[in-house]
């Protein structure tokens, strides 16, 4: 889980382009959107991506992000669950 | 109806985001030429930036800097003129749809892809609700831009606006134009630039960005006196075109200082201004731009902020006069006159405050 | 002044209901969507509903003597085909007065042509030059040849609606004699990609101000309005159409791809127009909605069609459930169709509709209605915030 959660981290870094933020600053358990990270609902879509590309996770809508994507350790727990890749 | 230009901010091949280098300019050398990018932290900040190309952080930082300069937040209309739009976000989109067959396509790069990003963000930026719009003709997308501003003064919808032009050029699209002759091939400098015996002019980019407004003030750095566009006109057309704009501020030809053009080194471009020279501004010194900016299809922009540069100091260079070589002191009127494959014309009328 | 009054004196359109405004009204009338499978575009995502215009590139140049050999992208060959038709009708092409601006509204411009030899336009680098939108423009106007002045606007799914704001601006200020404004956009990989990873496709027929509506559809089309001065028109004794009222364009400023949640952008635009036509909102007989079918949009118009309207909000409809999204000559196309609307007594049907908004106040017009119309109101809204709103009155 903690090979994941680093992993996953390092591609919510490259995907949104988060450009001064490191691993470590990201804490897996607060909210990525809203507080936290302070992520927005075009991010939500990156992400939709990213779960597709990297894990062959497809999800049919945007508000079915919305729980997946509450935290990074929430989005690692779900992946491990339903990954095809 | 009068019309002033009270600030005005470009980001070019010259020193961005100032005009101390307007009096030496840096003469260019490459065929290839990008902007220099200035620090955009003062305007923009970092989760902002992330999504941002080149061309918008650009278009930010004009753009506020012009507002910051004024204090006028709340244009009464934003409009922007841009010939390639965000094609640095094009290409990121279209290169992946292509290498990855239409899958996992990312959103951000398509959603800041639109010509119109840029005059939405800088609304955005500036919760501005006002009228917004964007021009993408080729080499007049500016002076469509700069005329829909100057008829909403004329019909008195609007007291102040924000005018820009934008364009950005990136490598592999300047691989693309080079195909169809863009640029010049092999080594570039002024002397053959002058020359104009062969195809092609320097790639360059633009950004500029002017705050209007409908009252004179302690700001104002000049006046716009007039703007047209014309189609595929003869020389008949043009003439008439001319004397009609310049005869409503009762001028006529001889009252132009200079004319600022867009020479650059084409052959096929620079004959319409030997043509133009001849038929109507025989002896009228000309000026030049694009050996120190580039081409670019919003070049005209900053050609603008030069002319603006020159009324306001009250003199222009020895740099930028293409006939004729010494500087011009004690400027009144400047048109600056550009066109596009001898298909799209322009023409816009400066005068000092 | 009667003689200031902006006419519209021409109309042109193709679109998935097919050509020319005859056949647009009779798919109107019929309930005939031009939504449907995937024809023309070549994509993996064909499971996508579209409305695609029923004529291949080939047949288009030779309808209009286009030699196969030029190169000339999908985007101007609809242009063209539906700026004949308005020329004809706004007696342009027996004879051309001198000023005439034509104002373009396109996003997609040649990028249809661009995706196929995307990187390297290997054998195709003609088309290079074709790629920009200003290239669009310029090969609708060699074909027609004469225009004075020429431009593009391009602000997405709002292109078309300024390119008329901007046509009555060059005609108040007397800088031309006749504008001809509109839109031509046609469907791509690029913008349909686009709208997919944006997630506000339908993989059904669209269902605007549906509660279970759940995006939108794409389509492709151009069309064009001829613009002149009521004493102009009568000089050159053209029959008037209708009048071009008012119009107002504002920005959202919320967001760069969702509208805001009180609709403030779609309220100031619909609101603006009425005072630019000296109407009140009770004037207004028909919305013909940007209604896209999408959660956002459809909520957030909603919302300020009822902040605009009150109690009195006039029949609702959006025709996108017939042409799909034009995007950047909607604004043109959904004229057309309003004035269309107007002239024979009639409100286009909201198709797919069956489940009220509960956030909403009112429901779309379901079925055809007949009504003895004065004022039509369209709206525009495009990615960015850019909101336009025009309003076409009968002639008295």
């Amino acid at each position: 889980m903690d090979a994941l959660i680093l992993e996953l981290k390092k591609e919510i870094i490259e995907v949104l382009n988060l450009e001064e933020i490191t691993p470590e600053d990201i804490d897996e358990n607060a909210p990525l959107f809203g507080e936290g990270l302070g992520l927005d609902s075009i991010d939500a879509l990156e992400l939709i991506v990213l779960m597709e590309k990297n894990y062959g996770i497809k999800l049919n809508n945007a508000s079915e992000g919305r729980d997946i994507f509450k935290s990074v350790r929430i989005m690692a727990e779900y992946i491990e669950k339903h990954r095809t890749k | 109806m009068n019309i002033y230009i009270q600030a005005a901010a470009q980001i070019s091949a010259q020193e961005p985001l100032s005009h101390a280098w307007f009096q030496h300019p840096l003469p260019l050398s490459e065929r290839y030429v990008r902007s220099v990018e200035p620090d955009y932290k003062e305007y923009i900040n970092p989760m902002e930036a992330r999504r941002m190309g080149k061309i918008l952080k650009r278009a930010l930082a004009t753009s506020l800097n012009v507002v910051r300069k004024t204090g006028i937040n709340q244009p009464d209309a934003i409009i922007t003129g841009t010939g390639l739009g965000c094609i640095e976000n094009t290409e990121k989109f279209l290169t992946a749809m292509v290498r990855d067959k239409e899958m996992y396509l990312q959103p951000t790069y398509f959603m800041q892809s639109t010509h119109n990003t840029i005059s939405s963000q800088i609304a955005l930026h500036l919760k501005c609700n006002k009228y917004n719009t964007t021009y993408a003709q080729r080499g007049i997308s500016f002076e469509s831009s700069l005329l829909d501003a100057y008829m909403q003064f004329e019909l008195e919808k609007i007291r102040t606006a924000l005018v820009a032009g934008y364009d950005e050029m990136t490598p592999d699209y300047f691989v693309l134009l080079d195909k169809i002759n863009y640029w010049k091939k092999g080594e570039v400098n002024e002397a053959i630039l002058r020359k104009s015996d062969s195809v092609g002019a320097i790639s360059g980019e633009a950004s500029a960005c002017f705050m209007l407004e409908n009252k004179k003030s302690n700001l104002s750095v000049c006046e716009l006196k007039g703007i047209d566009i014309l189609y595929n006109p003869n020389q008949k057309r043009i003439k008439d075109a001319l004397e009609e704009l310049l005869g409503k501020h009762n001028l006529c030809i001889e009252d132009i200082d200079v004319v600022m053009t867009g020479i650059n080194g084409d052959k096929d471009n620079d004959a319409v201004y030997n043509e133009l020279e001849r038929n109507l501004f025989p002896s009228i010194p000309l000026a030049w731009y694009k050996h120190l900016v580039g081409e670019s299809f919003t070049a005209s922009g900053l050609a603008m902020f030069i002319s603006t540069m020159a009324l306001q100091e009250q003199v222009l260079p020895a740099s930028y006069l293409y006939n004729g070589s010494s500087a011009i002191q004690g400027l009144k009127n400047i048109l600056i006159y550009n066109h596009f494959q001898n298909k799209e014309h322009s023409f816009i009328l400066l005068s000092s405050c | 002044m009667m003689s200031e009054r902006i006419l519209v004196t021409g109309m042109g359109i193709i679109s998935g209901l097919g050509y020319g405004k005859q056949a647009t009204l009779d798919a109107l009338c019929s309930k005939h969507s031009g939504i449907g499978k995937m024809k023309y575009l070549q994509t993996i995502h064909n499971y996508y509903p579209v409305s695609e215009v029923p004529m291949s590139d080939a047949e288009m140049m030779d309808s209009l003597g286009i030699s196969s050999q030029t190169i000339i992208t999908r985007t101007p060959l609809l242009g063209i085909m539906a700026l004949k038709e308005a020329f004809i009708e706004a007696y342009l092409d027996k004879e051309r007065p001198r000023r005439i601006a034509f104002i373009n509204g396109t996003t997609v411009g040649g990028m249809e042509k661009s995706e196929q030899y995307y990187p390297d336009f290997q054998n195709t680098e003609a088309y290079i030059a074709a790629h920009d939108c200003g290239t669009s423009c310029e090969a609708i106007a060699e074909y027609f040849d004469g225009f004075d002045m020429i431009t593009t606007i391009s602000t997405a799914c709002s292109s078309a609606a300024n390119a008329i704001i901007l046509g009555a601006n060059l005609l108040k200020t007397g800088r031309v004699d006749v504008a001809i404004v509109g839109g031509t956009e046609c469907l791509s990989k690029f913008h349909l990609n686009g709208f997919s990873t944006l997630m506000i496709l339908d993989k059904e027929a669209c269902k605007p101000f549906d509660a279970k509506r759940v995006g939108l559809n794409l389509g492709e089309g151009a069309a064009y309005l001829v613009l002149e001065k009521e004493q102009h028109a009568k000089q050159r004794g053209v029959q008037p159409i209708c009048i071009l009222s008012g119009y107002a364009n504002t920005c959202d400023a919320y967001h760069q791809t969702a509208s805001s949640p009180d609709g403030q952008g779609a309220y100031l635009a619909m609101h603006n127009a009425l005072e630019d036509a000296h109407l009140h909102p009770h004037d207004i007989d028909y919305i013909n909605a940007h209604g896209t079918g999408t959660q956002n949009n459809d909520l957030s118009e909603g919302t300020a069609i009822m902040r605009v309207f009150n109690d009195n909000i006039p029949p609702v409809s959006s025709t996108k459930s017939f042409t799909g999204h034009t995007t950047s000559a909607a604004g043109s196309v959904e004229s057309i169709i309003s004035i269309l609307a107007l002239l024979h007594n009639f409100i286009p049907a909201n198709l797919n509709f069956n489940n009220p908004m509960p956030e909403l106040s009112f429901c779309p017009v379901k079925d055809t209605l007949t009504k003895k119309m004065q004022h039509v109101l369209t709206n525009s809204f495009g990615f960015g915030g850019n909101d336009s709103a025009c309003i076409f009155s009968k002639i008295d």
